[in-house]
């Protein structure tokens, strides 16, 4: 018995490498397109943060104060005044042409009215439409505007006599100091890469795994194939995915130690429990989509739901909005990826390297993706041994 | 003149057999349809929420004064902030925020109050969860304005105890500051991640569309309707344009909804006006479809566009410049989403349908989108005529 599954199983394996050694869409699939998604993401996003945005600086008054102002904001690390501008209009058609992603607009009068009293106010605008320079941007400007408040204050102080150095409480009492917990330079490479690169195997391995299916039920060879298997529909899935899994564990595992150990992201956690979190992921995704093969067994059918699924994922896996925040019927939907689990294993165990205990919920979820499809082994058995070609 | 009736009878000819083709082909409109008029509708209701609000966090206030509660008290009523509750050291805070119950700590040191009415600079610490970057940047937009906030209501308390001469000058706020947010007023997430994806959304279609296409023709390449061995073989720019034409007609009404009810039903900005929105689509659709027709040489069937094509959406996403400027990108990826027509569609529509340009004033994008999809439409011929026709040359029996 054991070495009659050895026997098929190894024979099996020995079809499925040679398949894959031969057609060089096998080769873009396993290899080529998610070595290359990888290295254009962490390529593109290597710098960490955007910096330097371009913006404007619209000096209505062009006082010594409003110059001053305009030179501290010159030297932040975030902006880079491009143009200087007379008014609103230009500066909003500026915005709107894309040349400046915000700007800084000191009204006239600006010195005499703060001097007097009038309380002048300054405005600054920045295009949101843009959400990462504006956001910058937004910060750069914020920050400015204090520093100018403080050294009005300190201007004023003097006229009337006081110690400029006890004002500084006067402007801010209080000091709220932002800590960011494992990225406290706020990279936005660690923060997209760790979720990017995850989603686009998990796309690829969904698709792989119901494209080399289909072609066999497409093709014909699936009947060969439980032949092979002598009738067993787990012995001939496992001689199907399992040189595929070892492919992908080498691809997830060069991905891994390529970016947390070469790239630098942030890695505060033990590395044994994040590449078991690698290893179960590729498993998950290869059963998840199985279990799509399951449901619809025809390559189309299967290919269309897994890549909706798996573009969808980059969305609804919350990396970018919170899973709190949505709504309810959207949200649960985000539980039903794999590389929603991927992702929360990495903030736990990379990003804020805590104790396993609070992770392992998810790697049960892992386990649970594995076993799915054993429910529909029948189905597909049952069209392995009548192929039906959809287009 | 006959040459003339023979072009627009091949054009017709190659128009319908396109039609047909397409309509007979569930995976293609499910491309051309499906694609366009349920995606972009699950993307908006995703983000729909557009804010992220009242996020958990939990206090640990060690100096236990009014001040500090008040402190707490601003920070939870802030759109922002929830506070969750009292922890009393940072091990009991770690543990809430660990099991992910909240997302942040604020941790309030003890003399808080005593340091505010020595008039020195009291400080508190707010930690947060770097998971994902909209909820530190809603904990930085809320304690600026609760700094700001309480800070006012100090400085008046104060104000004559430290230096009684500047009462004048710094009772209330010396110099009043706004901030505007500009194309896309609330700073919701929605309305700046989906007038983008819309038109990465028209590209993708159009080309998975293609792609799937070509795989049918190399399948079944009776499908094509002439033989290309034929003297009466129409040319490969006549059947080029028809197609054209035909995926145009079936996308009219999608790329219509796209640019025009999509944001209206979602509430997202809606500065542009649709017809030069529309002038816009006219050479990015044609760059996409000129780019699929190039993309047809390496499609073998019509299931390997899942394979091959798919992943791409993420990439172009990147590349069109909505998440990270295209400024800044490093100098070789900047060259690549410089031919991709989805960035010129992205970055002209965005101008227009959020921050309201006008066609004149993004026109540098717009001849840019133009040279683009002329640059897409020649290679497409050249894949069609030199690539395509000779390989299904050899199928057909010479004539």
């Amino acid at each position: 018995m054991g070495s009659s599954f050895s026997n098929s199983v190894g024979g099996i394996m020995k079809r499925t490498v040679v398949q894959i050694v031969r057609r060089p869409i096998y080769w873009f699939g396993f290899l080529i397109i998610p070595l290359f998604c990888f290295l254009f993401i962490a390529s593109m996003l290597s710098n960490g943060l955007p910096t330097r945005v371009p913006s404007a600086m619209v000096d209505r008054d062009g006082s010594p104060l409003s110059r001053e102002v305009t030179q501290s904001l010159g030297s932040m690390e975030m902006v880079d005044i491009t143009e200087s501008l007379d008014d609103f209009s230009a500066a909003r058609n500026a915005l709107q042409e894309g040349r400046i992603y915000g700007f800084f607009l000191i009204p006239e009068n600006f010195q005499s009215d703060l001097l007097a009293g009038r309380k002048p106010e300054i405005t600054y605008y920045t295009n949101m439409a843009y959400f990462v320079p504006g956001s910058m941007l937004f910060k750069a400007f914020a920050t400015t505007a204090v520093y100018t408040k403080v050294g009005v204050a300190a201007t004023v102080a003097d006229m009337v006599g006081a110690n400029a150095a006890s004002l500084t409480p006067l402007v801010q009492p209080v000091n709220i100091q932002m800590r960011g917990i494992g990225n406290p330079n706020l990279n936005y490479g660690i923060y997209l890469g760790n979720s990017f690169i995850p989603a686009c195997l998990q796309l690829l391995i969904m698709v792989m795994t119901c494209f080399t299916l289909g072609q066999e039920i497409k093709h014909g060879g699936s009947r060969r194939l439980m032949q092979m298997a002598n009738g067993s529909i787990v012995k001939a899935i496992f001689g199907k995915l399992f040189p595929q899994t070892v492919i992908w564990w080498v691809v997830a595992f060069f991905m891994t130690i390529f970016l947390y150990r070469y790239a630098h992201y942030a890695m505060n956690g033990s590395w044994g429990w994040l590449l078991l979190s690698e290893g179960m992921f590729v498993l998950a995704s290869q059963g998840f989509a199985l279990f799509i093969f399951g449901v619809f067994p025809n390559l189309r059918l299967s290919l269309s739901v897994c890549a909706l699924t798996g573009i969808l994922a980059f969305s609804l896996a919350a990396f970018s909005f919170p899973v709190q925040s949505m709504y309810g019927g959207m949200a649960i939907f985000s539980y039903i990826l794999p590389v929603r689990y991927n992702f929360l294993i990495y903030v736990d165990q990379a990003l804020n390297g805590i104790d396993i205990y609070y992770s392992r919920i998810w790697y049960v979820a892992y386990i649970i993706f594995m076993v799915l499809p054993l429910t529909l082994l029948w189905r597909i058995k049952k069209y392995m041994m009548h192929p039906v070609y959809v287009p | 003149m006959n040459k003339i009736t023979a072009f627009f009878r091949h054009l017709y000819q190659a128009y319908c057999k396109e039609f047909r083709m397409v309509t007979h082909d569930q995976g293609i409109m499910l491309f051309m349809l499906f694609l366009p008029l349920a995606y972009p509708v699950i993307y908006s209701l995703i983000y729909n929420p557009e804010l992220v609000k009242e996020v958990d966090v939990v206090v640990i206030d060690s100096d236990a004064t009014p001040k500090s509660r008040k402190l707490t008290r601003m920070l939870d009523a802030a759109d922002q902030i929830h506070v969750l509750g009292y922890a009393a050291n940072l091990d009991e805070a770690r543990d809430a925020v660990n099991s992910h119950k909240a997302y942040g700590i604020i941790q309030i040191p003890e003399g808080f109050e005593r340091k505010i009415g020595r008039g020195e600079v009291s400080p508190a610490v707010f930690y947060s969860d770097m998971s994902l970057l909209l909820r530190y940047r809603g904990f930085m937009v809320a304690a600026t304005n609760v700094m700001q906030e309480i800070g006012g209501e100090i400085r008046t308390e104060n104000i004559n105890r430290v230096v009684p001469l500047a009462t004048t000058v710094v009772t209330g706020d010396l110099m009043p500051v706004n901030s505007i947010s500009m194309g896309n007023m609330r700073s919701g997430f929605d309305s700046f991640i989906m007038p983008g994806v819309l038109i990465l959304i028209l590209q993708q279609c159009i080309l998975l569309a293609a792609g799937m296409g070509g795989g049918a023709k190399h399948e079944h390449p009776e499908l094509l309707g002439y033989n290309p061995n034929s003297q009466k073989a129409p040319a490969t720019f006549t059947v080029m344009l028809g197609q054209i034409f035909c995926w145009s007609t079936i996308l009219a009404i999608p790329i219509l909804f796209l640019i025009h009810y999509v944001p209206l039903i979602f509430r997202f900005p809606m500065q542009g006006d649709l017809l030069e929105e529309v002038a816009l689509m006219v050479p990015v659709v044609l760059g996409a479809c000129g780019m699929g027709l190039t993309y047809q040489a390496v499609v073998a069937e019509r299931e390997q566009v899942f394979v091959t094509w798919v992943f791409s959406s993420v990439v172009f996403l990147l590349l069109s410049g909505l998440i990270w400027p295209r400024y800044d990108m490093p100098e070789i990826w900047r060259a690549v989403s410089a031919v991709c027509p989805a960035t010129w569609g992205v970055e002209g529509f965005v101008k227009m349908n959020s921050n309201g340009a006008s066609l004149s004033q993004i026109k540098d994008i717009y001849y840019h989108s133009w040279i683009v999809a002329g640059g897409w439409l020649v290679a497409g011929w050249m894949v069609q005529q030199w690539v395509l026709r000779r390989r299904l040359r050899k199928y057909f029996k010479p004539c």
